[in-house]
C-alpha cells in the first residue's frame, strides 16, 4: 500500500530537489539516482528546477553590497595590525600563570592552616603513663599496666598519678609530683644499693 | 539511457566539494611558524570576508575595519586551529562574530539604509533601472527571510559555500542547511510572486 507523503518527506524531497539544482556533486549517488529518475518521468519537477535554477542564476547576479575597497591597502593594513611576531601558543604565555600561582599559593596555605591537627594538651612526664579516661572514677582496687625493663608491672593509678607533674601546673612551680618528670638525671645517680631495692620492690609488685 | 542529470547546464558548475581543505597546508605551515602562510590566507579570504562583513555592516570603511579585526583574531587563534571545519569557515565564523559584536557596539550609528529603487529617480536609463530594479527587489524579498533560511541562503549563494560549510556556520547538520535552503528558495518565490517571477 502506498502512503501519502507526510510535510517531512515533502521538505526532505523538496531539500534534495534544491540542493541538486545547486549542486549535483553534493549529493550521494543515491539521492542523486532518485532524482534523475523522478526528472526523466516528471514534466512538472523539470519545470520545478528551471525556475529554481533561474531564481538562483539571477540572484548571483547580483552585485556585491557597497564599494570594494582597495585589497591591497587591506591586506597592508592587516599585516600591520598582526604585527610580524608569531603568537605564542597560550600555554606559553605567562600572563594566565600569575593568577594560577596564586591560586596555588592560596591553596597551600589554606591546607597548612586547616590541615593542621590540633594541638594536643602538653603533657609533660613519663609518656608510657596515659591518664586514665576521665570518665572512669579512680578507686583503689583500679591497676594500669606500667612497662618497665621490658616486664609488665601493675601500677595502682592514683599512686602512679602522684609519680607524675599535672599536665597543667606549668607555672606553679611549687605543686610537682614525687618524682620530677622533667629531669630524670636523678635515676643516673640511683647507687647500686638503691637500684637493687628499686629492683626487689618492683618484684615484689610482680608477685602481689 | 542517457542520463538528464548530465543534460544539466548547472552540472557544468565547478563543484564547491573539496576532497581535502587547500588552506589546511598554510594552517599547518603558520603554526609550524612560517609566517608569511597567514599572508596567503589573507590574500585567499580577504575579499570573502570583507563581502561578507559588509552584509552586516552598512559602511564600507567600517567593513574594513571589521574585517581587519577578525583577521586579527585569526591570526592569534590560528594555532589552535585543529581543522574540525575548514579553515574558511573558521575564518567565516570569525568575521560573523566580529560583525555582530560591532553592530551591538554601534547600534545607533548604522545608518538607515537606501533603497535602491529610491534611486531609479535619479537614474533614467532604462537599462539600469531594470537591473537595479530587480537587485532592490531581490535583496528586500532576502531580507524578510527568516534569519536561519537568510543565513543559509546568503552563504551558499553569496559566497558560494558547499553545504557542509554553511552547515558548520549555520551550528546545523548539513541535511538541515539542504533543508533551510530549500525553504529559503521557496519563500523567496512566493515573496517575489508572479509579478516578479524571473
Amino acid at each position: 500500500m502506498r502512503r501519502d507523503p507526510t510535510e517531512h518527506d515533502r521538505a526532505a524531497l523538496g531539500s534534495l530537489d534544491t540542493a541538486y539544482v545547486d549542486g549535483v556533486a553534493e549529493l550521494s549517488p543515491d539521492e542523486r539516482r532518485a532524482i534523475e529518475a523522478r526528472l526523466a518521468a516528471d514534466p512538472a519537477v523539470r519545470a520545478e528546477h528551471a525556475a529554481v535554477r533561474r531564481l538562483l542564476a539571477r540572484m548571483r547576479a547580483v552585485p556585491p553590497e557597497g564599494s570594494e575597497p582597495d585589497w591591497s591597502a587591506l591586506e597592508r593594513s592587516i599585516r600591520e595590525a598582526v604585527g610580524d611576531e608569531l603568537p605564542r601558543p597560550w600555554w606559553r604565555r605567562w600572563t594566565w600563570m600569575a593568577p594560577l600561582a596564586t591560586a596555588v599559593a592560596a591553596a597551600v596555605v589554606l591546607l597548612v592552616v586547616w590541615g593542621r591537627p590540633a594541638p594536643s594538651p602538653v603533657r609533660r612526664g613519663l609518656p608510657v603513663l596515659e591518664r586514665p579516661a576521665p570518665a572512669a572514677e579512680l578507686t583503689d582496687d583500679d591497676s594500669i599496666a606500667l612497662w618497665l625493663d621490658g616486664a609488665e608491672v601493675d601500677v595502682d593509678p592514683i599512686a602512679a598519678e602522684a609519680l607524675v607533674e599535672p599536665a597543667d601546673s606549668d607555672d606553679d612551680v611549687t605543686d610537682v609530683g614525687l618524682l620530677p618528670a622533667t629531669d630524670l638525671a636523678w635515676v643516673d645517680n640511683l647507687d647500686d644499693e638503691a637500684l637493687d631495692r628499686a629492683e626487689h620492690w618492683l618484684a615484689g609488685k610482680k608477685k602481689g | 539511457m542517457v542520463s538528464l542529470a548530465a543534460g544539466l547546464p548547472l552540472l557544468e558548475r565547478p563543484t564547491r566539494v573539496t576532497p581535502a581543505d587547500p588552506d589546511l597546508e598554510l594552517a599547518e605551515r603558520f603554526r609550524a611558524g612560517d609566517r608569511a602562510a597567514f599572508d596567503l590566507i589573507v590574500r585567499r579570504h580577504q575579499k570573502g570576508m570583507w563581502r561578507l562583513v559588509r552584509r552586516y555592516v552598512k559602511r564600507d570603511a567600517d567593513a574594513a575595519d571589521v574585517t581587519q579585526l577578525a583577521f586579527v583574531r585569526a591570526f592569534r587563534g590560528l594555532g589552535a586551529f585543529r581543522g574540525t571545519a575548514t579553515v574558511r569557515s573558521w575564518l567565516y565564523r570569525i568575521a560573523i562574530n566580529c560583525a555582530l559584536s560591532w553592530l551591538r557596539d554601534h547600534r545607533r550609528e548604522q545608518p538607515t539604509e537606501l533603497a535602491e529603487d529610491a534611486l531609479l529617480a535619479d537614474n533614467p536609463a532604462p537599462a539600469q533601472i531594470s537591473a537595479s530594479d530587480d537587485r532592490a527587489w531581490l535583496r528586500k524579498a532576502i531580507a524578510q527571510l527568516p534569519p536561519k533560511q537568510k543565513l543559509v541562503l546568503e552563504l551558499r549563494v553569496f559566497d558560494d559555500l558547499s553545504f557542509k560549510e554553511v552547515a558548520e556556520l549555520a551550528e546545523c547538520s548539513e541535511n538541515t542547511a539542504k533543508v533551510n535552503f530549500h525553504y529559503a528558495v521557496k519563500r523567496l518565490r512566493d515573496i517575489l510572486g508572479a509579478d516578479h517571477a524571473p
